[in-house]
């Protein structure tokens, strides 16, 4: 019975890993789309993830608009957000380097979340789970109905992402933005307008993390800098600009914390996480997927 | 006289406050080949990317069809007609080749011609073969002369009127830069002109209807393709002795 117990457990502790994993990927697969187009790592994606959850439960909580069009109405919302951010903060700097322009998102992240802390307050918001909260037993393990939602749209958002990025010309123009900017304009692609693109997809996509993570575990005004800090390890973890590096990085963030937090302690979990970031940095600076050569030609 | 393509009128060109080229005037007739060769750091690369808009610091002109478009973006120009192969290929070297060719017809795409895109890319293909056999290869992998083929190829999907070819020799063996050589002289013949840049100047002059020579920024010497290579200086500087 004992060692049913414990199998139990450690397969409950995968289940929440996956889960947490699912999300830290979804970032970091926003973290990746920005990348690509630009070099730079936009460090207000996290922001992204919290206002997508905030605004979903003004749309959806506050406002009682059905659950289907207040998803489509804030992941618009907080898409328009990731535009503005570029018209806003990236393109108007003037002769920019990499540097400077990562200094920049990291300022909009503040002012995202000073903007949020005024018009929702400190307090953390609830939101229906999509298909209630009554839990299925399987294997020892409760699993809530809200965890397949995460795991399906981390699949649904990978699958549409390939696709963009694998078949239409607009992904392949925005893929060889971030390989040769100056050839990308002299084949006519107008890069500003990509750059904008890769801000608008990645904002969308941590607006869908933020509404399918906040019924699970809440969302405040403040969480966008842990959820970057997590998506961020999940890249590095992956291998930079690497979509399956993403997944992988974020699934492994999010299994070693839900294991060291239940059979060690919950207060441990960030170290641990940390710890294995810098092994991986140790051993394979590249990052798990990450290629050598690519990340010799880049600037980070 | 004969219709011109493009030319320039007294065009500079700056990086910062650095002046790279000086009161640039080079003529290029419709239907020709018009050579520019020079030493390193003439000013050849700088004046291909003035007349195709990468660089947007410059005064004088560049006429092209009887219009100026000193001031238009990369964009427009493209659109109008000129492709440029800048130096060192710059392939979008993460992407396959076929992406890299499909890539080059960017301002034509959408889904209405699909299928005349899918005849230019075929058309390339039986220009250059072997990139049809490579042609899900990742093109950073190519060789180099494989690469410059590519880069000739991605620029002729546009269907340009004008191609500018910056040092389409560099770093590749005499035997495939006779070959590449040949390519040029083929589109030439099948109506596009060409703005070749060369430090390779024996090739550059057999293939030239004419040509100029830049130096510091300047062009100091031009004509017919024979009274250059006829030229004690060209030959003592350009052609080693
Ligand atoms: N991005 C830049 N910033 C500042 N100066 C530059 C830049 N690019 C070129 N220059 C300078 O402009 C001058 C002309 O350079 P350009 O690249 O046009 O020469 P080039 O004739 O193409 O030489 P090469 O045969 O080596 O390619 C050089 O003095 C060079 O140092
Ligand atoms: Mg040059």
């Amino acid at each position: 019975m004992e060692q049913i117990s414990i199998a139990g457990q450690l397969f409950q502790y995968l289940i929440t890993g996956i889960t947490v994993g699912s999300i830290y990927a979804m970032v970091a697969i926003g973290f990746n789309i920005i990348y690509d187009v630009t070099d730079i790592i936009n460090f207000a994606q996290g922001e992204f993830v919290m206002l997508g959850g905030l605004t979903m439960v003004l749309f959806h909580v506050s406002f009682q608009i059905p659950i289907i069009i207040a998803f489509i109405l804030t992941v618009m919302g907080v898409t328009l957000i990731g535009i503005l951010v570029d018209r806003l903060a990236i393109r108007p700097i003037r002769q920019p380097s990499v540097l400077t322009l990562i200094i920049a998102t990291i300022a909009v992240s503040f002012v995202i979340r000073g903007a949020a802390m005024f018009f929702w307050g400190k307090n953390p918001f609830d939101l229906p789970a999509f298909s209630g909260r009554n839990p299925i037993t399987f294997y020892g393990a409760v699993i809530q109905p809200q965890y397949f939602w995460v795991v399906g749209f981390l699949i649904v958002v990978v699958i549409v992402l390939s696709i963009f990025f694998d078949k239409t010309i607009t992904g392949k123009a925005m893929k060889a933005c971030a390989d040769n900017a100056d050839a990308a304009r002299l084949v006519g692609i107008n890069v500003n307008q990509m750059i904008m693109l890769s801000f608008a997809l990645s904002a969308g996509v941590g607006a869908v993390a933020g509404i399918i993570i906040t019924p699970i575990s809440l969302m405040e005004y403040d969480r966008g800098a842990m959820l970057a800090v997590k998506g961020f390890g999940a890249v590095i973890l992956g291998g930079l600009g690497s979509f399956p590096g993403a997944i992988i990085g974020g699934l492994i963030l999010g299994i070693i914390e839900s294991l060291v937090a239940g059979l060690i302690s919950s207060g441990y979990k960030d170290a641990f996480a940390l710890v294995v970031l810098l092994c991986v940095l140790f051993f394979k600076p590249s990052g798990i997927l990450g290629n050598i050569e690519i990340s010799k030609i880049k600037r980070f | 006289m004969m219709a011109l393509m493009l030319r320039t009128e007294g065009l500079n060109a700056f990086y910062g406050n650095i002046r790279a080229i000086t009161d640039v005037t080079i003529r290029v007739p419709k239907g020709k080949v018009v050579s520019i060769i020079g030493a390193n750091g003439a000013g050849k690369s700088t004046l291909l990317k003035s007349i195709s808009g990468l660089i947007q610091r410059k005064n004088g002109h560049v006429i092209y069809k009887d219009r100026d478009i000193t001031n238009m973006s990369v964009n427009r120009i493209v659109k109008l007609g000129i492709s440029q192969v800048p130096e060192g290929r710059q392939l979008f070297a993460h992407l396959t080749v076929e992406d890299n060719i499909r890539l080059g017809a960017y301002s034509y795409y959408n889904r209405r011609n699909r299928s005349v895109i899918q005849d230019r890319i075929d058309g390339v293909y039986g220009m250059f073969p072997i990139l049809e056999k490579r042609c899900k290869q990742v093109s950073g992998t190519l060789s180099g002369g494989e690469q410059q083929m590519l880069a000739i190829a991605r620029a002729f999907m546009a269907r340009p009127d004008m191609i500018l070819l910056d040092e389409p020799s560099m770093g590749i063996a005499p035997l495939v830069v006779r070959e590449i050589f040949n390519v040029i002289v083929n589109l030439n013949q099948s109506g596009t002109t060409v703005l070749l840049v060369e430090q390779n100047a024996k090739a550059a002059l057999k293939v030239a209807h004419y040509a100029y020579v830049l130096e510091g920024g300047r062009v100091v010497l031009e004509g017919l393709p024979k009274e250059l290579l006829d030229n004690p200086k060209v030959k003592e500087v350009y052609l080693g002795g």
